[in-house]
């Protein structure tokens, strides 16, 4: 007995000091190998056990059996001790975290997509669908049926290309109005984004080519305080929610009563000043002018066969690169069609 | 319209602030583009000249005494040459401020000047349009009185816009009417009496013959013992305010009443109309006149002209003819007042290039009642110049009132969302002319003004109610808008398009759909280079390629326009594509092709929810050898590669460039993918290496092991090329990877070869592949 002791002893020692020599994985698998494996030393000692008296047996396997959970033990503290050490080295490493990055290329969205999407978005959640159409129209769609019959002066407002004698490229998306009304009954609660044409000369505030987003609610019990409601909402989407928003009487051929709408100009927040400078997107007026509105016109609603006496409706048509310019505080609005890689990066 | 605000208060009370009227002006619906302030003036008063003498020590100053209406005259030293005793002038007494100096008493050569005479550009008034030197008053003019109060110096001038529907809005009174009606508070208006009782002088009075349906009224009035001469101060300075360049008395009070009642006029020299008749006909084709520009115009029977027996006078709404222009020698004038059809005048004007104060208000036809307005407007002003003004004769239809509308009072809420007291909306109605009867408490009876021929339906006058009452006083409501069925898909599906692209890295542009080059042309370009629609996205993105020096990856949706059977065909496009800098590659490799093509696929995938079938195909514009086909259930939906050097050459794009075309009505909708379980049982692979005919494609390939081996192969995918002398001419080498798996047990190595020697074979029948191991 006091021999397996002292033989149990020794192996522990060198156990021990065999663990703590071994600095990586592997050696210290090897050195659990070889005494506690299946053929290691602590085997051998326990094979000792059959030499004894029985009446000895069970305390020598208590004895051993203690021996073999210690080093056990040893050897779990001494892999935790070993990961350890490696998450210390893995810790110990640092870097520049502001070293430039690896990008992959960025892709983006036009500036008036995005301003279509989101205005879109705003009428979508309230109920409006999204439709779009041909950019080449037959007059009747742009003028006659909007009630702007061959000789009335406002045609000159829209000065047009035209393609054929009643084919043009559209000056504006009421084209929209006319053919949903046509294809649907009341309600009609409709957005429609879309490219138009005028004969504009190009500067810093004109193209020939931009982009409206055109709306159409009609149904029983409308008016125009839901036009004020929605507009009001959109600017606020678009710009932020302290933002106002102003009706001004106007005339268009298709809308009675009609209004222009702006909105406090979000540059200058609705001061009309830069500091002491006047602000250079209102032009120190305070407001920008943001397209027009109305309550649609009595003729165009005969025209697609409503009841006027029984549906009201409002429609209202934005420029959305004068959004744009305003809501992006761009200086020329041509940036938008040129569409240059710093502009599109800059504004993605 | 340049509104003097002076102007308008003569006829309405109005607050100080001049922005205070400018932003009700543009809650009216005639925004004011600019206020144009006036400088500040003082101590400007009229005088006359009691004595002028020669100055004691200097040739060139004159030595005044000037009554300035004080106990003592004002001695006035000054160099101006166009002064005489018994003048009436204005004068800056001392301590006046002026814009550019303010005056102290100086000794001018020994003589003490107590102030200084003014000429109008020392008044801010533009000094071209004046006389040289000091500015003169009328003969009759108080003394001492303020000139800047007198003349509205100080008082700012308005850039008002009117728009199209209101001509009667495009004067004084017009713009003074709506302030007045919105600030509830009284018009007065000038004494309209036409002050012409006189009977004509026997024989001298024209008759008015209309020949023509689109001139609609015409007021004349004969008018002798006029004196050609400037017009009264006052006056000079009014229009000059308004932008209008005092011209002589005559012109002037014809530009004078156009712009405080709207309605343009035309005067005669009387001597100038032959055989006592005007005659409001067509032109004569090829007849011409000189018009008082100097212009000699041929006419055709489009335009309207306004003769005598033997020759166009005056061009009808647009300018009147130097044959019967007013002279210094003048002394008898016709005066015209008429109403055209706009249309006819519009027409005109465009026609004949020729556009005026006249033109751009009878263009939007006028009220006809402002005819007999302006014509006894003029006429007492004529009158009170000292001229004989005969009784006027109007001749074509009646002034009348536009026809009574019928408007349900409960039309009022139910358009604007805003309920209004009956008495209110019936205040609002008669404020601005309107005669109201009740005919039923529900329904009414309103008769527009006689000039507010733009009144015409219920929604008109409830727009009127609305603009008076402000149209901030509308709530603001959310509407609850009801369920319909009108579909977004098209927009979705170009947002999915373009919200995919973004992730694929590409990004988004829109350039000119006008191009130098299509099959659809414009009628009226702006220039030949925007003389057509395009016919595709490719152009204006290979030029965008070009522009830009390092590579870059590029997308558009567009609409291009082709011409067809019957027309125009217009088509949505999607473009994408990249510019790349060279590789070094085989010939039979590109990989940036390949990448396209990767993107290409992902993106159908991503929108249509199948995978594309990709095959080689030929397209102009693009590589012969670097071209795919991309289909969907055999449905052709784009085509991609390598845009060919030579057209991306032309643009001056000189790197590789790859374009995607897909035209979006193509794609299918999306198929909603099913899930298939993946096998339990482990997969295995073996790669085969091969050789084949370089006509052979990887796609056929894959396709023949998949045949020929069933449902065991779960991939094939050829993942290697090579090319090369040890190869052989005409041949490649291809390396493919086949999966294999089973779904009810774990496949065996005996059943993987035996799979492998059937697809073997199978590619040695059908393509001749020699098989390499």
């Amino acid at each position: 007995m006091t021999e397996l002791a002292n033989k149990l002893d020794d192996v522990s020692q060198r156990f021990a000091a065999a663990v703590d020599r071994a600095n990586d994985e592997q050696a210290l698998e090897s050195v659990r190998v070889a005494y506690l494996g299946r053929n290691g030393e602590v085997t051998a000692v326990r094979r000792a056990i059959g030499a004894l008296p029985p009446s000895e047996r069970p305390e020598a396997g208590r004895v051993i059996n203690d021996a073999v959970a210690a080093m056990e033990q040893r050897v779990a503290a001494a892999y935790e001790a070993l990961e350890s050490r490696q998450f210390d080295s893995e810790l110990a490493a640092s870097i520049d975290v502001t070293f430039p990055s690896i990008g992959k290329p960025a892709g983006s969205i036009h500036p008036v997509r995005r301003i279509i999407e989101e205005s879109c978005a705003y009428f979508a959640r309230h109920g409006f669908a999204v439709v779009v159409g041909p950019e080449a129209e037959p007059d009747y769609y742009n003028f006659d049926a909007l009630n702007i019959p061959g000789d009335h002066p406002a045609r000159e407002g829209f000065d047009s290309f035209w393609i054929s004698d009643t084919l043009l490229l559209r000056p504006h998306t009421s084209p929209m109005q006319i053919r949903t009304m046509q294809q649907h009954r009341p309600p009609i609660a409709i957005v429609a984004p879309g490219k138009c044409f005028r004969r504009d000369a190009v500067d810093a505030r004109h193209l020939f080519q931009f982009h409206q987003v055109e709306g159409l609610l009609v149904a029983e019990g409308i008016h125009f305080g839901h036009l004020k409601g929605m507009l009001t909402g959109l600017c606020r989407e678009l710009f932020g929610a302290a933002q106002s928003v102003r009706f001004r009487p106007s005339y268009f051929p298709f809308t009675e009563p009609s209004a222009e709408v702006d909105t406090t100009c979000p540059k200058c927040k609705g001061t009309g000043a830069l500091g002491s400078q006047t602000c250079n997107m209102c032009g120190g007026s305070a407001w920008i002018e943001l397209g027009g509105s109305g309550m649609v016109h009595p003729n165009v609603l005969r025209e697609v066969g409503y009841d006027p006496d029984r549906y009201s409706g409002w429609a209202f048509g934005f420029g959305v690169e004068r959004l744009g310019l305003a809501r992006y505080e761009v200086d020329d609005i041509r940036r938008f069609v040129k569409s240059d890689p710093d502009f599109l990066a800059q504004l993605s | 319209m340049r509104v003097p605000i002076s102007w308008l208060r003569e006829f309405v009370a109005l607050p100080p602030d001049a922005q205070a009227i400018a932003d009700r002006l543009a809650m009216l619906g005639f925004p004011v583009a600019e206020i144009e302030r006036r400088p500040t003036i003082t101590g400007v008063v009229t005088a006359r000249i009691a004595a002028l003498e020669k100055h004691p020590n200097a040739d060139r100053l004159q030595v005044a005494q000037v009554d300035v209406g004080a106990d003592a005259p004002l001695t006035i030293a000054t160099a101006a040459t166009n002064v005489a005793a018994g003048q009436t002038i204005a004068v800056a007494t001392i301590g006046a401020q002026l814009p550019a100096l303010t005056i102290a008493p100086r000794t001018m050569r020994g003589v003490a000047s107590q102030g200084m005479m003014i000429s109008a550009e020392e008044l801010a008034l533009p000094g071209e349009w004046f006389e040289d030197g000091i500015m003169q008053l009328e003969p009759d003019c108080d003394l001492g009185l303020d000139v800047v109060d007198l003349f509205g110096l100080d008082t700012a001038v308005l850039d008002v816009e009117i728009t199209t529907n209101r001509p009667d809005a495009m004067s004084i009174v017009g713009l003074a009417r709506e302030l007045a009606a919105s600030y509830g508070s009284a018009l007065r208006l000038p004494d309209f009496v036409n002050p012409g009782r006189a009977a004509d002088p026997p024989g001298e009075e024209p008759k008015v013959l209309i020949e023509s349906d689109d001139c609609y009224r015409f007021v004349s009035q004969r008018i002798d013992d006029v004196r050609v001469a400037p017009a009264p101060a006052w006056m000079r300075v009014r229009l000059a305010l308004s932008g209008q360049r005092p011209i002589n008395n005559l012109v002037d009070v014809s530009n004078y009443v156009m712009l405080e009642t709207g309605q343009p006029l035309h005067f005669y020299d009387a001597r100038a109309i032959h055989g006592g008749r005007l005659i409001v006909r067509r032109a004569r084709d090829g007849e011409s006149i000189v018009t008082l520009d100097g212009v000699t115009r041929t006419l055709s029977p489009q335009a309207l002209v306004i003769a005598d027996d033997e020759r166009p006078l005056c061009l009808a709404g647009l300018m009147g003819g130097a044959a019967s222009e007013v002279a210094p020698e003048t002394t008898a004038i016709v005066l015209e007042a008429a109403n055209f059809n706009g249309v006819r005048v519009r027409r005109m004007s465009n026609a004949l290039a020729l556009r005026t104060e006249a033109s751009s208000r009878h263009e939007k036809s006028l009220p006809p009642a402002l005819t007999d307005l302006g014509a006894a407007r003029a006429a007492a002003l004529l009158h009170a110049l000292g001229a004989t003004v005969y009784q006027p004769h109007a001749y074509g239809g009646p002034v009348t009132r536009p026809p009574a509308i019928a408007l349900k009072v409960a039309d009022v809420a139910r358009l604007l969302g805003l309920p209004l007291a009956a008495q209110t909306i019936e205040h609002h109605l008669v404020a601005l002319g309107c005669e109201v009867e009740r005919v039923e408490p529900e329904t009414w009876a309103v008769t527009p003004p006689a000039w507010r021929c733009d009144l015409a339906i219920a929604a008109d006058l409830i727009e009127e109610v609305a603009r008076v009452e402000g149209y901030e006083r509308i709530p603001v409501v959310v509407p609850s808008v009801a369920a319909h069925e009108i579909s977004s898909a098209a927009f979705t599906l170009e947002s999915r398009i373009s919200q995919a692209l973004k992730g694929l890295g590409y990004r988004e542009i829109i350039t000119q759909s006008l191009r130098g080059a299509g099959s659809v042309e414009v009628r009226n370009p702006l220039s030949e280079e925007q003389r057509f629609l395009r016919d595709s996205l490719a152009p204006g993105i290979i030029e965008y390629l070009a522009e830009n020096a390092s590579p870059i990856r590029v997308f558009e949706i567009g609409e291009v326009f082709d011409s067809g059977g019957n027309g125009v065909v217009e088509r949505s496009l999607l473009t994408f594509g990249f510019s790349a800098d060279p590789l070094e590659e085989p010939p039979w490799r590109d990989s940036d092709f390949l990448a396209l093509k990767g993107d290409c696929e992902q993106l159908l995938r991503g929108i249509t929810g199948r995978d594309a079938e990709m095959k080689r195909a030929t397209h102009p514009g693009f590589h012969p050898g670097k071209t795919a086909l991309a289909t969907l259930d055999e449905r052709e939906v784009a085509h991609l590669g390598r845009v060919d050097p030579r057209t991306a050459k032309a643009s001056d794009l000189r790197r590789p460039a790859y374009l995607c075309v897909v035209d979006i009505a193509s794609l299918p909708v999306y198929e909603t993918p099913r899930y298939r379980v993946p096998s339990r049982y482990p997969s295995t692979y073996r790669d085969v290496a091969l050789v084949v005919d370089i006509g052979v494609s990887a796609r056929d390939i894959e396709r023949a092991i998949g045949a020929a081996v069933g449902s065991l192969c779960t991939g094939a995918t050829v993942f290697d090329e090579y090319r090369g002398p040890q190869i052989g001419e005409g041949r490649k080498s291809l390396a493919a990877r086949v999966t294999l798996q089973r779904f009810d047990a774990t496949i065996t190595d005996e059943e993987a070869d035996a799979a492998v020697a059937l697809l073997l074979g199978a590619l040695q029948k059908e393509f001749g592949a020699e098989i390499r191991t």
